[in-house]
Formats: C-alpha cells, structure tokens, sequence
C-alpha cells in the first residue's frame, strides 16, 4: 500500500515538512555561487581573512568570534592536550597506533573517549555552571564564603568543585601560561574571572585545593559572554593533537609494543573454575 | 618575557597496580606467558561454553556472571532479535549508509553507526534514564503515574512528545512495533515486573497517542534481566549493531551516485 492510500489521522506536519527539503540555518555550498557560512561568503571574506580558530568557533557558536579571543582559544587548545600516553584518551591514540589503526581512527576514538565526566571538555559545561551561578549568587549579595561552603554541602562537605582542583597534581601550571597569553592579548579582568580566584583563595585557606585549568577556562569565557553549551561546543575536539601524538608514537613502533601484558598481569577476582 | 612555572606537586593518589576482572582469566602458556592456553568466562572453560551453550546463553554469562534460567534465555534472545534491526530510515542506520556509500573503510561503519545510536531521543541514550523511570515508579499505581505525567508533561506544539523516558509519542503516534515487541516478550514466562509495569502504564496513556518506544521496551526488558541501568543503554547499542552494519555493508559497493543528494531547490539555506 502506498503512503497516498493510508487513511491518515495523525498530524505529521512537521515531519512531512522536513521530509521535502533539508533546512539549514548555517548554510551550504550552492554550486555556482559559492559556500556560505551563518552569511559569510567563505571564499572571500573567511579563508586569508580570518584564522582557523575563528572559524572553528563561528561553526560551533554560530557567531564570528574577534581574532584575539579566537587566538586565546587557540593558546588553551595547546594547554589541554599534550603528548602523555598515561592520559586516558592519549592511552586510547597510543593502543590505536599499537593496533595499527587508521590515524583518524585513533584521534576520533581519544576525542571520543574525552566526552567524559571526569575530564576533557564535558566537564566544562559543569565549570561554567558553577561560575556563572556564582557570580549570580554573589551580586545577590552572598559572600565567596558561603558560596563556596554552598557547593561543598552538594558533596557532605568536600571541595567537589568543577573548577578546582584536579587528578593526579595540586596545582596547575597551565593558569600561569595562560594568564600570560590573557595580559599579551591585552585582556582585562572580568567579574567571573575576579570571582573565580576569590573562591581559589577560600578553597586555599579552608582545603589547600587550587583553581584548576576547567576553572580558568570557564570563568574567562564566562566574561565573553558564552554559554556553558557554547563552550563545550568550542572544545568538542580540544584533545585531538594530543591524541595524534601518541597513536603516532605508538604506531612507529612494531606492532603490539605498547604497554603489552603477559597473562598474568590481569588480576582475576572472578568465580572459581568450574564447569559446565 | 619569561614565564616561571608554576609549583605543581603529585598527588599521593594510589592508583592499582595491575587491571583486574571478574570476568575473564587467561591461563597463561608454560611456554610463553603472554600467550594464553586456556580462557574462561566467569569460570567456564570458552572452549566447553562454545560446545554446550548458545551465544545467547554465553552473551548473558559475559555481562551477568551466571548463565541464564531457560525462562530468561528465551526473553533475552528475543529482544535480541527483535532489536537487531533500527531499519532502514533510522538515523543510526542512515550514518552508517552513508559511511558505506561514501566509501568510508568498512571498520568504522559500526562504530560510526553506533555514535549515532547513542543520541538521547529515541537511542542509547534514552535506555538507562527509562530503566530509572520504571525503577522509580514500580511500586506505584500505573494509572496514578499516567495521570501524573499528563499533569505535569507538557507536550511540545512541534515535534514527538517524551512523557517519560522510554515512553512517548513516534512521529506523532504510537510506535506500533516497540507496542508489538512488549505484547510478545509479555507473553512469555520470563516477563518481569518491569515490562508488565509498563504495559499497563502505556494502556493507560493509550488516549494521549504516546505508548512504549522502543527504548523503553528494551529497558524494561534489560533491567527485569539484571542489567545494570547503564549498562542497558550500551547493551541497546550492541544489540541494534547487526542491522546497522548490514545496511551499512549492503552499500559499501555502490557508486556514491546510488544515495540521494538534494538539488539545490530542495536545500534551503534559511536567514534572520
């Protein structure tokens, strides 16, 4: 029976409309005329105009960010991923080169394994969350201290806050690079930013736990005016290079001579032999 | 300017030594320790499991740790069949249509495919919030819940309606195959309290044009089964696989030509 011959009560407006054409409020390449982007003529006002960075923001934001803060952007890129294989999603690039996958085989499966709740960019939305709450919270007249033992209760107390501290090390030297690029690109301090280091002092005093770079990175985009979404956004890939580093490393090597393990080195907690 | 590093010190963390699981012990070879002689699944031999057990049985073994009752075999394989599929239409299976068509290496497809399936409306990602749903709401009456979620469920003027994870509308309707799959794992002995929770419930939405998707129907089933919520929602991934591969293959010959692409008159750019 054909679709014409069903007797039809049900209201598929919308997917009916969706169905007869492909709907795109970004844009397109219309063959003859050029590819257009949120209304840039990429051809000629994006590519020698711009850098990759702003464009890689335009596509995630939808908004053609200043060349400066997409040059920030570029200089966090660098801070959050390095050539360690022992990092989670590197280890995944490095057991990829060992397999001897495909390149991007190997980089989308670190990237992948970074949309995770314990690091990489997802926790960030978390990081903007909780600074722009807190700025919110602080103008309404509630102190750093509060807000900081405010977030603590969630969590019986400890200082589970995203933003502060991290696994593996006390301290972070990527705030001190970054701040760095922050004063040379001529950026002033903005109210989450100010805010955030008041709470890395309380955090200080009461648990000697530091701000870490999620904490920085969300209260300095927080200033900009993006959204925790916008941010997560900006840094879907951030991890990449890392991850194409070490798959690299890994795959120049003979083949299952990364990290290999002998029977042995598995501990069995398991049932008893048994049988069937 | 030179910059000056930061103090950074180690956490003292333990971190273990060595990976462990419960799940499978290689005996290593007198000749050559990383080569194994012997596996064993939870304790059975895998040579022994491949003689005396059928996949589906090893399948349940692997994630549960205990073979299945006859009862939960017969239900558990079903659902596997049932979901082998997404078809053709579904976006997990269009991904994985495109990677074939666009001469993408046959080894990415599924994992491709399977990132798709992993969305939040009506995939992967839907599965374990529906197992919390119904775990939350077993005890309570069906019909109090269904008028409880009328209340307090706005449906959206555009678009399916997701009263409650797992549960909702299908292109504006009633899935009628996620209706099907619960009516025939619900007459089998091995139907759990769950899934009867379930039906009922969706009886009692009945008029509002929502009922079981399929997402719901495979949570109920998993977690009547022990699965662990969020290892319902990865499972749902793994048991659609097959279908996605297939449709994914069945196109890795074709000319790229054989997949539609919109002329322009059918792509329309939109502005403010």
């Amino acid at each position: 029976m054909s679709s014409k011959q069903i007797k039809q009560d049900q209201d598929t407006a919308l997917w009916d409309k969706y169905r007869e054409k492909t709907y795109s409020r970004r844009g397109g390449w219309i063959i003859g005329q050029g590819v257009f982007n949120c209304g840039y003529n990429m051809m000629n006002d994006l590519v020698g105009e711009v850098s990759y960075m702003q464009v890689l923001i335009l596509n995630a934001i939808g908004r053609l960010p200043e060349r400066r803060l997409a040059d920030w952007v570029e200089a966090i890129y660098i801070c959050l991923s390095w050539p360690d294989p022992r990092i989670w999603c590197n280890q995944i690039g490095a057991l990829n080169g060992t397999m001897k996958t495909s390149v991007v085989s190997a980089t989308v499966a670190g990237v992948l394994a970074a949309d995770s709740r314990g690091y990489g960019s997802k926790p960030l939305i978390d990081g903007v969350t909780f600074i722009q709450n807190a700025v919110i919270d602080f103008n309404k007249g509630l102190s750093v201290e509060q807000i900081v033992s405010n977030a603590c209760t969630k969590y019986g107390g400890k200082p589970s806050i995203t933003g502060y501290a991290r696994p593996l090390a006390k301290g972070d030297e990527r705030i001190e690079a970054m701040e760095y690029v922050t004063k040379k690109l001529g950026f002033s301090i903005g109210s989450h930013r100010k805010l955030a280091y008041q709470i890395e002092a309380e955090l200080q005093d009461k648990f000697s736990e530091d701000m870490n770079i999620n904490g920085y990175v969300s209260a300095f985009l927080s200033d900009h005016d993006l959204s925790p979404m916008e941010i997560y956004q900006i840094f879907a890939i951030v991890v990449n290079s890392g991850v194409t580093a070490c798959y690299m490393d890994a795959y120049d090597r003979p083949a299952g001579a990364f990290s290999p393990l002998q029977c042995d080195d598995i501990e069995y907690m398991g049932k008893a032999a048994r049988e069937l | 300017m030179v910059k000056e590093t930061a103090k950074v010190t180690r956490r003292d963390d333990q971190y273990a030594q060595k990976i462990s699981t419960k799940i499978w012990h290689e005996q290593p070879s007198e000749q050559n320790p990383y080569i194994a002689q012997q596996s064993r699944c939870h304790g059975y031999d895998l040579v022994e499991l491949a003689k005396g057990c059928s996949y589906v049985e090893v399948l349940y073994l692997l994630f549960r740790s205990e073979l299945p009752t006859k009862e939960n075999a017969e239900i558990f394989e079903q659902l596997l069949i049932l979901l082998i599929n997404p078809g053709p239409r579904h976006p997990a299976t269009r991904s994985a249509i495109v990677a074939g068509v666009g001469k993408t290496d046959p080894v990415h497809i599924l994992p491709i495919a399977l990132s798709t399936l992993g969305g939040d409306f009506q995939g992967a990602g839907e599965v374990e919030p529906a197992v919390r749903f119904l775990r939350k709401n077993v005890k309570k009456s069906p019909k109090e819940v269904a008028f409880q979620l009328i209340e307090e469920s706005t449906k959206p003027t555009e678009g399916d309606w997701s009263i409650a994870p797992g549960v909702g509308s299908h292109y504006g309707g009633v899935d009628l195959m996620a209706k099907q799959f619960a009516q025939q794992m619900s007459s089998l002995s091995g139907c759990g309290k769950l899934l009867a929770w379930g039906n009922e419930l969706t009886s009692e939405l009945h008029g509002q044009q929502v009922g079981w998707l399929k997402t719901g129907v495979a949570a109920a089933v998993l977690a009547d089964l022990g699965f662990l919520p969020f290892a319902c929602a990865a499972l749902y991934q793994l048991i659609s696989a097959p279908g996605l591969l297939a449709h994914g293959l069945e196109y890795c010959k074709k000319p790229m030509t054989s997949y539609p692409f919109p002329e322009d008159k059918y792509y329309v750019i939109e502005t403010d």
